[in-house]
């Protein structure tokens, strides 16, 4: 099987790179809006212009990443019809909508208010700017939540019947709260919070460690370590959650994620191999460090399975997920950086309770702070890996146990694939180069602490004496009610 | 439930030819000061060019995520069909539209812009060339078998009539680009744009005369509805008004009037919308496939209708806020 010549294999590699690139743009961006909707909310309460010089610094970043992430967008919705239109005709009906309750409700209402988000300081009172940040915090959230909807929906397909493999729905409801829907969810939105914390976490630490505005960014840092002493434990819980819904409702991913290839009955422990090398050709595991007794304790906390754990073996290969590499080492990173996430906000929170972390003494704190700068770019490795567990575990069903991955794609000729698969690398692989080079340069300028800072308080009008302030870097344009004319 | 099933389906006609409506008209303008930004004199100019869209550039471009999503939820099978025959064309759209966003920000922090600036340009001109000819070929007819299944072959896409279409769309988007200038800047920049929406608009309407000429060989359910009574008088009308339409705005632009271009090009562009909503209605894979046949089912169309039904106004209402907000003239580059 030639590569090159294969429809299915291309506009899957095109969709693998497409979403896998996408993904690292609206992680930032819809996490960071509860990080700016948090500074907001403090500077409005305590009136203390840090918080507000902080909102415009972080915002550049946001800027930067939200372009990209809607200009990489695009394709994914539109490849589900240039790409995948036999499974588009299949399960239109319920995807397709959940696609376009994204659109309206969701990412329209993040597009429609991040004008005045970014644009608007002195444009409209700091209420009216407020609410514009809640309401693009709130869109950004309110996407995660239907593209989750629709991607549970894949893995756990209910609330309606396959017809001559075309979906019939029933219930609405049980569909859009299929068992997946929940965990995950709540998985996706710690994780892109999460990522976002450590994210701007680390970059408060690069400024710590280089002794620049020390005092400004330990004040970062510490909102981020406030956030995030509830969001890593409970992202390492959800994450026990969504592993436990894998091991009850698709048996054939939680055996690619262990690599545990022969079947083991019910009310057995069973060990739980902690590194291997699965070969998938032989149906064994070539190498492996096994924990005795384990694999019970850690999907339901008991020495004893309650249901059994399927082996791959017991599946007809085309039947079985493959690449078990991947997915088993996939799914062992993203564990271990929920972990070392976890694990250094504890230790973080600890030298800040010893009083380590004050303006004066944290920028001793070298080795913590280089750790903080090693963990920046970790949250993205969790969830591109989280993502390869969860599609690539999911095969050879793209609709688990009802549309197979092979029968979804497209009659397209190879070539066409093949030219935009190529296109996508090359232009993708240049968007990554600039927004790195541009993003670190946006960090090494720093914030702009010269910013005039507009008036908070009843009496607040931005209509009264609106030549004063300075320009900014708002589209500044001369109103009517402007002293130009 | 017999009226339902032919109720339903037009009701997402309409639908989707608002959502498509609000998308050409607002990214039009988007996409049409993209490729004016070409031949844009000096950096500070194209900078105020790309100021007037920063605040809704994103916006504008969802309509399309809307438009796309709605297609998918309420005629899936059209979706499929009508994007894997268009594979070529969505393709460069994409591409073109990628560039042309992520330019906004690039180009603000790059020091050498002349990169980002043609990316910005020629991004804009490549996603409109790419929705010309898909525009192009649906009204032509995408080829399928009785199922809806797409027949035809990759580059089916290209034809005279899809060339005509797609150059005639660019006219299009650089007038409605232009009044949309003219109402946002001062000075030298708005003078220049009178000239330019002079000329578009004399270029657009060589394109639509060329258009609604050939039509009627495009295919043959058209020529039956054009021709025959009472629908004659109508489709007769709107060639009429088109061409008074294209009167009053090459008078507003002789007298330099701010508003009333703007006002004139999106009133051509409505009409040309109704126009070809009457040639295509009530196919929705031209010329195969009714929306009746390539309808999802009635609980589908329901349910996304209360959804989105309610969301319209709503999103319209906050769209039209952001407009007012930053209302008034750019006058300096200040994007970022």
């Amino acid at each position: 099987m030639d590569v090159f010549s294969n429809t299915v294999v291309l506009s899957r590699m095109q969709f693998a790179l497409t979403a896998t690139f996408h993904m690292l743009w609206p992680v930032l961006t819809t996490g960071m809006a509860i990080y700016l909707v948090v500074l907001e909310g403090l500077w409005l309460r305590t009136r203390n212009p840090q918080y507000y010089l902080h909102a415009r610094f972080w915002s550049k970043l946001y800027l930067l990443n939200f372009g990209i992430g809607v200009a990489t967008g695009l394709p994914m919705e539109f490849q589900f019809g240039t790409n995948w239109a036999p499974l588009s005709e299949a399960i239109g009906d319920f995807f397709g909508s959940v696609l376009g309750f994204e659109g309206t409700m969701a990412f329209m209402l993040e597009a429609g208010f991040l004008g005045i988000m970014l644009f608007g300081w002195e444009r409209v009172s700091p209420v009216i700017h407020y609410l514009a940040t809640i309401m693009v915090a709130f869109g950004a959230n309110l996407s995660t939540f239907w593209i989750l909807v629709a991607n549970s929906w894949l893995q756990t397909p209910t609330g309606g019947t396959f017809e001559n493999g075309k979906f019939i729905i029933a219930s609405y409801g049980e569909a859009i709260f299929n068992p997946f829907m929940r965990n995950s969810v709540m998985h996706m939105f710690f994780a892109t919070l999460e990522t976002s914390l450590f994210v701007i976490g680390g970059i408060s630490a690069w400024y710590i460690i280089n002794k620049r505005h020390t005092e400004f960014f330990a004040k970062s840092l510490k909102i981020v370590l406030a956030v995030a002493i509830a969001v890593a434990p409970l992202q390492l819980y959800i994450g026990h959650l969504s592993g436990e819904q894998v091991y009850h409702q698709q048996p054939s991913k939680l055996a690619a994620m262990e690599a545990q290839w022969e079947t083991i009955p019910a009310g057995q422990p069973a060990s739980w191999s902690a590194l291997a090398i699965p070969n998938d050709k032989e149906g064994k595991n070539n190498w492996e460090i096994s924990v005795p007794n384990a694999l019970g304790y850690i999907l339901e906390f008991k020495k004893d399975l309650s249901e059994p754990v399927q082996g791959l073996n017991s599946w007809k290969p085309e039947d079985r997920p493959h690449m078990i590499g991947l997915v088993y080492y996939s799914f062992r990173i993203m564990i271990a950086i929920g972990f070392f996430l976890a694990g250094l906000m504890a230790l973080s929170v600890l030298q800040w309770l010893r009083g380590k972390l004050s303006a004066g003494a944290i920028a001793d704190q070298k080795w913590l702070m280089r750790a903080w700068i090693f963990a920046a770019p970790l949250g993205y490795i969790a969830v591109e890996s989280g993502w390869i567990v969860r599609c690539v575990g999911r095969q050879p069903w793209t609709v688990y146990g009802a549309i197979r991955t092979a029968d979804a794609a497209s009659n397209l000729p190879p070539s066409n694939v093949l030219g935009s698969l190529s296109i996508f690398a090359v232009v993708y692989s240049l968007l990554f180069v600039s927004a790195l080079f541009f993003g670190s340069r946006i960090i090494r300028q720093g914030p702009n602490m010269e910013l005039p800072i507009p008036e908070v308080g009843p009496r607040a009008n931005i209509e009264v004496k609106p030549v004063e302030h300075r320009p900014d870097q708002r589209p500044l344009e001369t109103t009517q009610s402007s002293s130009q004319s | 439930m017999e009226a339902l099933e032919y109720f339903l389906p037009t009701v997402w006609f309409v639908f989707l030819a608002l959502f498509l409506f609000l998308y050409v008209m607002l990214d039009g303008f988007d996409l049409g000061v993209g490729i004016l930004s070409l031949t844009a004199s000096s950096e500070e100019r194209r900078g105020i060019l790309m100021t007037s869209l920063g605040n809704v550039w994103d916006a504008n471009e969802t309509w399309l995520v809307i438009m796309g999503g709605a297609l998918f939820g309420a005629f899936p099978i059209a979706y499929a069909t009508i994007l894997s025959a268009l594979y070529i064309p969505l393709v460069l759209m994409l591409l073109g539209l990628i560039f042309r966003a992520v330019a906004f920000e690039f180009r603000e922090h790059a020091e050498n812009k002349l990169f980002w600036n043609t990316a910005f340009g020629a991004g804009s001109f490549i996603a409109a060339l790419g929705q010309g000819f898909a525009l192009g070929s649906v009204i032509q007819g995408i080829r399928v078998d009785e199922a809806g299944h797409f027949i035809g072959t990759t580059w089916d896409w290209l034809t005279w009539q899809s060339v005509v279409v797609a150059l005639t769309l660019i006219q299009g988007y650089v007038l409605i680009g232009s009044t949309y200038l003219i109402l946002k800047t001062t000075g030298e920049l708005q003078k220049t744009h009178y000239g330019t929406a002079r000329l578009a608009a004399w270029t657009t309407l060589i394109g639509a005369v060329l258009i609604t000429i050939t039509v009627p060989t495009f295919f043959e359910q058209a020529r039956d509805r054009l021709f025959s009574t009472p629908q004659v008088y109508i489709f007769a009308l709107i060639p009429l008004l088109g061409v008074l339409l294209i009167y009053l705005l090459l008078r507003s632009l002789q007298k330099e009037e701010e508003v009333a271009p703007f006002v004139w090009t999106i009133l051509l562009f409505l009409l040309t919308f109704i126009g070809l909503g009457m040639i295509i209605f009530p196919y929705i894979i031209p010329t195969q496939i009714t929306i009746y046949q390539g309808a999802a089912n009635p609980s589908s169309l329901v349910f996304m209708l209360t959804f989105v039904g309610v969301l319209i106004p709503i999103m319209l209402f906050y769209n039209i806020y952001n407009y007012l907000v930053f209302r008034g003239k750019v006058t300096e580059e200040t994007y970022g």
